[in-house]
Formats: C-alpha cells, structure tokens, sequence
C-alpha cells in the first residue's frame, strides 16, 4: 500500500552524510504522514524540502529531531541513530534548529530567551548575528510581531555554531528585505562549510537558495533532483491578456501545457525558453501579461502527477 | 546542565509568593478565631467521646498545638498546599507539548530524564517559600496570641509535611506526561489530590474501609501527632518519599517513551 520511494542520489561517501533517512515512516492510525522516506543531505549542501503545507514536511524533521518515534524505517542524524536516545542528544550540540511555530517562553525578554538557550549550547555567534538580524532584545517576546518572532529564533539556531542546521518554514513572516538578508546568509553559511535541512512550501524560495530539492506531498518523496532540473521542469505561470479573442489553436505552442482560454484571457504553463516565448507572443495584440512561478500544486499535477498514487 | 532548573525556577517565583501571602493570610485568621473557640473547643471535647475526636485528627483542640495541628495544618498545608503542587506540576510538562515549547527544549543538547529532574526540581522554590513563609506566620501569631509552641515540633511539622507535598507533586507531574491538554492535567491532578484528603477524612469514619486510607498519601502525615505528642512518624515520611520516587520514575519512563 506504500509508495517505495527508491533512495536516488546516493552521496559518494555515505558516511558522510549529515542527514539519511532510509524508509522513514510515521503513521497515525490510518494517517501515513511519513510514507517510506529515504534521502540523503550531503555535508555542505542546502537542501530544500519543498511541499505544501500538511505534506508532512514537519512530521520529518520532528522524526529527525527524536520528538517523535518513528513507526518503521530509520533514518541518521549526524551519525546518530534517530532511535538512540542516548546518541542523538549529544549530537544535538551540533544542530540548530528553526520550528515553524516557535515556542519561546513569552514573559521573557529577547535577550533572556537567548541567555537560556547559550547555557545549554554556549553561544560564541551571537553578537555577529545580532548586527544582522535585529529583534527589540529587551522587550519581552510576548509583545514580538511575527517578524521579530522569527529574527530572535534565526539567532537562537545560529548562534552556537551549528554543523547542521533544519529550518522549518524560515522566511514565513519575514519582510521581503529580511527574507533576502536570511537566503544571502544561508548561502554565506552553505561556503563555509555547513549543511542546511530547508523545509518550504514556497518553491521560489527553494528554487533560489537550495542546491537540492526533495518534494514530498501526501507524506511521500515524490521527487529528489537538482534545483536547475527543478527550474526547467516547472516552467512558468503565464497570464496574457489580449485586446481581442484569439483561436486557441493559433496561439498555443508545444511548450505550453494546461491552456485554458477564457474571452480574451489566456492562462498556461509555459515550459520553453522565455525568449521564444515572448518572441511568440509579439505575434499578437497584448494588453497585460503575467508571467510568474507556477503553484506547487500546478507543478504536482504536471510532473508527477499520478506517480505519486500508486 | 541547569538551564531549565533556573529557567521553571523564576517562573514559579510569582505563583509562589501570591500562594504563600495567601495560605499566611488564611493561617493568620485561624489564629485571630483561636481565642473566642478556645472555651467552645473545650466543651466539644468533653461532649463528644473520645474515639470520635481521635479519628477526626482533632486532639487538644483547646490548646495552640492541638489547633495548628487540627485546624490549620489539614487545611492549609495538606488541602491546599497539596492541590498547588499538583496543580503546578501537572502543568510542568503539558504546556510545553501544548505549546511547542517542548520541540524547541528537546532540540538543546539535553535528555528528557533531565527535562522532567530539572523541572520537579524547580519545585524548590514553592517548597522553601511555603516553609519559611508558615512557619514565621505561625510562630509570630503564637506568639503575639501570648501562647507558647515548641519550636522542635514546629520545625517538624514543616519538614515532615515536604514529603506529602512531594507526593502531590509526583501525582502532577504523572498526569502531566500522560495527558495531552493542560486543563485535563491539571483538573485531574487537582481532583485527585482533593478526593484522597476526602477519602482519608471518610475512611476514619468507617472501620470496614480504614484501609482504604492507607492509600491516601495524607494518612502518612500527621500534624496533630507530631505538634501534641511529638511523634516523629520518620517511616512514614519515607514511605511519602519513596511514593513520590515512584512516581516520579513513572512520570520519566512514560515521558522518555512517548511521541510529543
């Protein structure tokens, strides 16, 4: 009843690997939120974990992080067995990590929450980090907009210097400029040497900071590529408005997929080069076009459609 | 590792020093009524039979030990001060699943053993409080009601006390892991400490079911004896310790084995 997931990319040196999950699998009741998952994350790598939300994306790395037991399968953190209590807190010390909804004991103050955690793990980056991600540290974290929230658990995950960091939804609330400041930093981090788990349900987000992506949708690894292949298999979401109806037939191409003509409203996916396809598009009298990342969902259906079901 | 210990630590600081003025303010007008039922508390022992009162817990009743020993320390301490420790550590733990606090505890190098150790550990902080608090209030409003109490037996009926309170402590902190809503928790907990004081209470009142008062952690602490006749019961104490370890050991084991 389980899709077997066959472990693809396997690194040249196993051992090395920060992450392997080999056929994880978490079950709840009837609920198979984590179907046979197998993975490796090599050492240095971004790696993004992309689906939409309720995939079970999270259910992942609570198995990774020994919050949950997993129901078969197994899968290594560091070289810790996730199923080794024993081995898996000590390797802790080497991990930073980013929920996606973020615990922090409220009545504290940033600079408390931080002090907390310092004396669990030490804290020798915080002072750097703190130049670039700013949250009002003297406030209690109870007045803290969702922003600052997630700026105080960025430096909660750095700070002490991590091999290994998981991120779990960690733009989510961010402005736009933050978000920018956090991708640069992560490939900042990726150079020099540590490995980045990224969990993400927004595939623009992926595509521009992992080098590696693994797509996971109704609890199963549907997919596990490289981003550039990713980018070229998605294609784009293109809207075109035009001054006047135009026959279907006349306007689509190859690349498109999923044409949809509404009165003078063109929707597809455009899978080619993006020059051809506005060199295509002069042909005709435009009045907007929109071109944008397609949704993930859009990407399921065209890619891997019923793959996934068997 | 004692992050967590000092983190719960200040957190209990507030809840503490509200539960101790209150629980003093109480004890204080216990005393101020001592004086006006010291002659009624008199003839009520002279009316009822003797078997009566003795099962009750109420000896002495016109003296100040008997009083404390009766009135203050069944309520106050046993009651109340039971129901708080099983309150709060009933919240210990499931506040932190509820909340997701636990997922960030848990990413820290730090073993679950250790959570739970650290955060019943914390219970210091009340445990010290309540201790100081009463016995400066008892022993000033002995004192200024121009009685005289032995200050040995006072001193014991605090310490001794320490382990019943553990006892509640250990009956939250059980239903803190097992259950997954803080509410149920704590409900639970609060009822269950409430209906063992009632039940030790009632067994007395029937032969056939004394021993079902020997279930009750409050049947292995006894004001009364110790404040009148100064009957240190030690064993006792220690079976309310190795009760409380029990369940603590109980509270790990479900803890260390269960998703969260």
């Amino acid at each position: 009843m389980c899709a077997q997931t066959e472990t693809l990319d396997t690194e040249p040196d196993r051992g090395a690997a920060p992450i392997r999950l080999d056929g994880l699998t978490k079950r709840y009741g009837d609920v198979t939120a984590n179907d046979a998952v197998s993975f490796d994350v090599g050492a240095g790598e971004i790696f993004g974990y992309l689906g939409p939300n309720g995939a079970g994306k999270t259910t992942t790395i609570r198995l990774l992080l020994g919050l949950i037991k997993p129901t078969s399968g197994s899968a290594e953190v560091l070289g810790a067995d996730i199923r080794d209590r024993r081995a898996l807190t000590d390797v802790k010390a080497d991990i930073g990590y980013l929920p996606d909804s973020l615990g922090f004991e409220e009545r504290l103050t940033g600079r408390q929450v931080l002090d907390y955690f310092a004396r669990m793990r030490g804290d020798e980056r915080r002072e750097e980090l703190l130049e670039l991600f700013r949250p009002p540290l003297d406030k209690r974290v109870e007045t803290y907009s969702h922003g600052n929230k997630r700026m105080l658990g960025i430096v909660q995950t750095f700070m002490h210097d991590p091999d290994l960091v998981i991120l779990d939804e960690p733009t989510s609330g961010l402005d736009p400029l933050k978000q920018d400041r956090m991708h640069l930093f992560l490939e900042e981090e990726r150079d020099a040497g540590k490995t980045v788990f990224f969990s993400s349900h927004v595939l623009s987000e992926v595509q521009r900071v992992c080098d590696r992506v693994g797509i996971i949708r109704d609890g199963a690894l549907v997919a596990l590529e490289g981003v550039d292949d990713l980018l070229e298999r998605s294609g784009k979401d293109v809207r075109v408005q035009l001054a006047a109806p135009v026959d279907e037939e006349r306007f689509a191409t190859a690349e498109m997929i999923d044409v949809e003509a509404v009165d003078r409203t063109v929707r597809f996916t455009y899978t080619g080069e993006p020059a051809a396809l506005l060199d295509h598009l002069v042909q005709f009298e435009i009045e907007d076009v929109d071109i944008g990342d397609p949704q993930l969902d859009e990407i399921f259906k065209h890619y891997y459609g019923n793959d996934a079901e068997e | 590792m004692t992050a967590i210990l000092r983190l719960e630590s200040r957190k209990l600081l507030r809840g503490t020093l509200t539960l101790t003025g209150l629980l003093v303010l109480l004890s204080a007008f216990f005393l101020v009524v001592f004086p006006s039922i010291q002659e009624e508390a008199a003839l009520f022992e002279e009316i009822y039979p003797e078997y009566m009162l003795e099962l009750l817990g109420i000896e002495e009743l016109h003296t100040i030990e008997g009083f404390l020993g009766g009135y203050i320390f069944p309520f106050v301490w046993i009651l109340l001060a039971g129901i708080y420790f099983a309150y709060v550590s009933a919240g210990l733990i499931s506040r932190d699943v509820r909340t997701r606090r636990m997922d960030l505890t848990l990413s820290n190098p730090v073993s679950r053993e250790s959570v739970v150790v650290q955060k019943i550990a914390a219970l210091w902080v009340p445990l010290v409080a309540l201790n100081v608090g009463m016995f400066a209030a008892l022993l000033a409003g002995v004192v200024l009601l121009g009685e005289s109490i032995d200050p040995v037996s006072l001193t014991m009926v605090h310490a001794l006390g320490v382990p019943y309170l553990l006892v509640c402590a250990g009956i939250g902190i059980v239903f803190s892991v097992v259950f997954d809503r803080v509410e149920t928790a704590q409900a639970a907990a609060l009822g269950l400490v409430f209906v063992c004081w009632l039940v030790d209470g009632l067994s007395h009142m029937n032969p056939d079911f004394e021993w079902v008062g020997d279930l009750t952690p409050s049947r292995y602490y006894d004001p009364t004896a110790i404040l009148v006749h100064e009957e240190y019961a030690l064993g006792d104490a220690g079976i309310l310790l190795a009760g409380f370890l029990v369940l603590l050991g109980v509270a790990i084991l479900v803890f260390t084995r269960r998703d969260i």
